[in-house]
């Protein structure tokens, strides 16, 4: 049962006022299950985010509710056991991006992403995670990278990067403005869009560095739901950051490690506001629009039509809506079309919040990832950008798997590949 | 006990004190919720979350409840849409405009308005219970519904259904004396009021945290809400 006691405490540490609140708004109208993509595509009413959450609600109730004391008294409700500790892993880590659309349709407004993370930290107490997401935890905490971006690895990689592309990435540069933190995703496997950002920053002049100690934005513990490990990768990057006395930190194109540094970082470690924190997107957006770099209009026009897909984490969740948009309409003012339903409401790309890591998610994922086909066909775009490297892994994965003739393109690199020189 | 007393009892001590123990059971809902305590938000705000609260609120009172067809979860499952909005306008248009109504609230607060002739009041009425009755079989159809409902849910739709249907039967005297109806009405109310903080009708007080919260969570992002 010691399992069971970490989630029950967690489960309670998480509820405070802010979460009770909302989960006694909840009126069980069942609304939040038609806005899941995972729903959706498969018709299976355990992932209803309701549903998902429901271990939360029942730890809140037994423990804090008169009613829910009640309840458990003569029979109603019941504890919760190992049993659903297994069961609710599984729903909500291969079925759950956290992707907050949930949120969208809720007649109460409750904000349903921050509850799912919280049962993901009760999950996480309890040592219920997937294996193989767990390996990829263990992996960043001892390596300082899930992809096995050691320091080696890191050296040879930027090395080769700045070679191929013939690119300067300022190392270590004490005094910097910018510090600008990679994802491995990147890194590993798309180093064009490390090049691309490096072109970017140098024709505008910008003042920035890269920190071998700040290597990794990417935060497997966020995915886990794991507070300690969450701070622990956050805290590398701020270290990081404070030791070259940089300005503020950019994240590159990952979704849910600018959530975790933006959005939730101060709360858990205060010298986050030390610096200030910003997407790559909104970077992109800032130079254009003063004019510091130029990009040539209508550079990917006559290829076919050109979307985008909205990331959860960095349009919905991260507020970077409008410059994806201002950024095509010049790049490709005739072929840039919109999917429906978009922005905030974008449909999420099913490989988010760490599913895409868990093997046994196979299946809620790509039939999650048919949304999104259906969406790109229905506009007949052959080329989709996007500002989020794990949409990007999903999408090249998807595109594989389903055998479909879409490009897959960076945003970033599509403005390198732009830049008038 | 006889009719007239049953009803002297449901609309005299009874409902006296099944109000009291509404208002103060959702007070000590509130107050322990509260009590649980809210940590500070120390994140640098992107956009305004007041501005945000602002229009989650304008957006979820005055357009979504009116044309809900603008969300594009609409299409998925629209009984719920049409017949919850139906519901909740029935309630307020009985409960706040019908006449017999507003004389209980006067007789409450000493407050009075203005209310709807009686046809309209009841014609409302009468979708209210339809839309009840839909909401009812939609419950135990849809498969997300039924995996989420227990006991307490059909409690509340007992609980809410009751006082509904008796106050119709009231207005037409249906089926019985109109003094047994009025009693049967007035005990449905009461059991209503004190099932209120007890269960999820009290969504009603909730609302403005969740909503809030919703609010200020997307305006802080300068995402619209």
């Amino acid at each position: 049962m010691t399992a069971v006691k970490h989630a029950y405490d967690t489960f309670i540490h998480e509820t405070g006022g802010w979460v009770a609140s909302q989960l006694e708004a909840c009126t069980r109208c069942g609304m939040c299950a038609e806005a899941c993509h995972f729903y959706q595509a498969t018709g299976n009413p355990e992932y209803a985010p309701v549903w998902k959450v429901e271990l939360l609600r029942r730890a809140y109730e037994q423990r804090f509710t008169l009613v829910g004391g009640f309840k458990k008294m003569i029979g109603i409700e019941k504890e919760i056991t190992d049993e659903d500790l297994s069961h609710w892993s599984e729903l909500n880590y291969h079925a759950c991006t956290v992707c907050n659309k949930c949120s969208m349709v809720c007649p109460m407004g409750i904000d349903l992403g921050s509850l799912l993370h919280g049962v993901r930290a009760g999950l996480a107490a309890a040592d219920a995670v997937p294996a193989d997401l767990m390996a990829a935890v263990n992996k960043q905490v001892k390596e300082g990278s899930p992809l096995g971006m050691t320091d080696s690895v890191w050296d040879q990689r930027l090395e080769w990067v700045a070679d191929e592309w013939e690119v300067d990435i300022p190392r270590d540069v004490k005094g910097a403005d910018t510090m600008v933190v990679f994802s491995s995703i990147e890194v590993m496997k798309f180093p064009t869009n490390v090049a691309a950002i490096a072109k970017v920053l140098n024709k505008a002049g910008e003042k920035w560095t890269v920190s071998s100690k700040a290597r990794e934005i990417v935060n497997f513990g966020f995915y886990q739901g794991s507070e300690e490990n969450t701070k622990l990768f956050l805290t590398r990057v701020l270290e990081g950051a404070k030791e070259l006395g940089v300005k503020r930190i950019v994240v590159t194109e990952c979704g849910h490690a600018y959530d975790a540094l933006r959005w939730h970082g101060a709360n858990w470690l205060p010298e986050a506001n030390d610096f200030e924190i910003i997407h790559i997107t909104g970077v992109l957006g800032e130079l254009i629009g003063s004019g510091r770099i130029k990009i040539k209009p209508g550079a990917f026009d006559g290829n076919g039509t050109i979307t985008f897909h909205d990331a959860c984490k960095i349009q919905r969740k991260g507020g970077h809506i409008q410059e994806p948009r201002d950024i095509l309409n010049v790049l490709a003012p005739n072929s840039f079309k919109e999917m429906t339903p978009n922005r905030e409401e974008s449909v999420c790309c099913g490989g988010g919040g760490g599913v895409i890591a868990v093997k046994a998610a196979d299946e809620p994922r790509y039939a999650a990832f048919q949304l999104k086909i259906d969406q790109v066909n229905t506009v007949g775009a052959k080329t989709v950008a996007m500002t989020c490297s794990n949409c990007r892994l999903q999408f090249t994965d998807g595109v594989d798997h389903f055998k479909l003739d879409w490009k897959v393109a960076g945003l970033a690199q599509m403005v390198a590949d732009a830049l008038v020189e | 006990m006889n009719p007239q007393a049953m009803l002297e009892f449901a609309r005299g001590p009874f409902f006296y004190a099944a109000l009291l123990f509404m208002i103060f059971g959702l007070a000590y809902r509130v107050f322990t919720v509260v009590a649980l305590g809210w940590s500070k938000d120390r994140v640098p705000n992107k956009g305004s979350k007041a501005s945000g609260v602002v229009k989650t609120y304008l957006k979820a009172l005055l357009i979504w409840p009116f044309i809900p067809w603008v969300k594009n979860t609409f299409d998925r499952n629209p009984l719920i849409y049409i017949g919850g909005g139906l519901f909740h306008l029935s309630l307020f248009v009985v409960v706040i405009l019908g006449t017999p109504h507003m004389l209980v609230w006067k007789s409450l607060s000493g407050l009075s308005w203005a209310t709807l002739p009686l046809p309209i009041v009841d014609w409302t009425a009468a979708v209210g219970i339809i839309a009840m009755i839909m909401l009812l079989i939609n419950r135990r159809i849809n498969p997300v519904l039924r995996l989420i409902s227990g006991p307490a849910e059909y409690l509340s739709w007992l609980f809410v259904f009751l006082p509904m249907v008796t106050g119709y039967m009231m207005t037409h005297h249906l089926w019985l004396p109109y003094e047994n109806l009025y009693a049967l009405h007035m005990l449905s109310v009461d059991v209503m009021m004190i099932w209120i903080p007890l269960s999820r009708i009290s969504h009603f007080v909730f609302y403005f945290f969740a909503r809030t919260i919703h609010g200020a969570e997307f305006g802080k992002r300068g995402v619209a809400v």
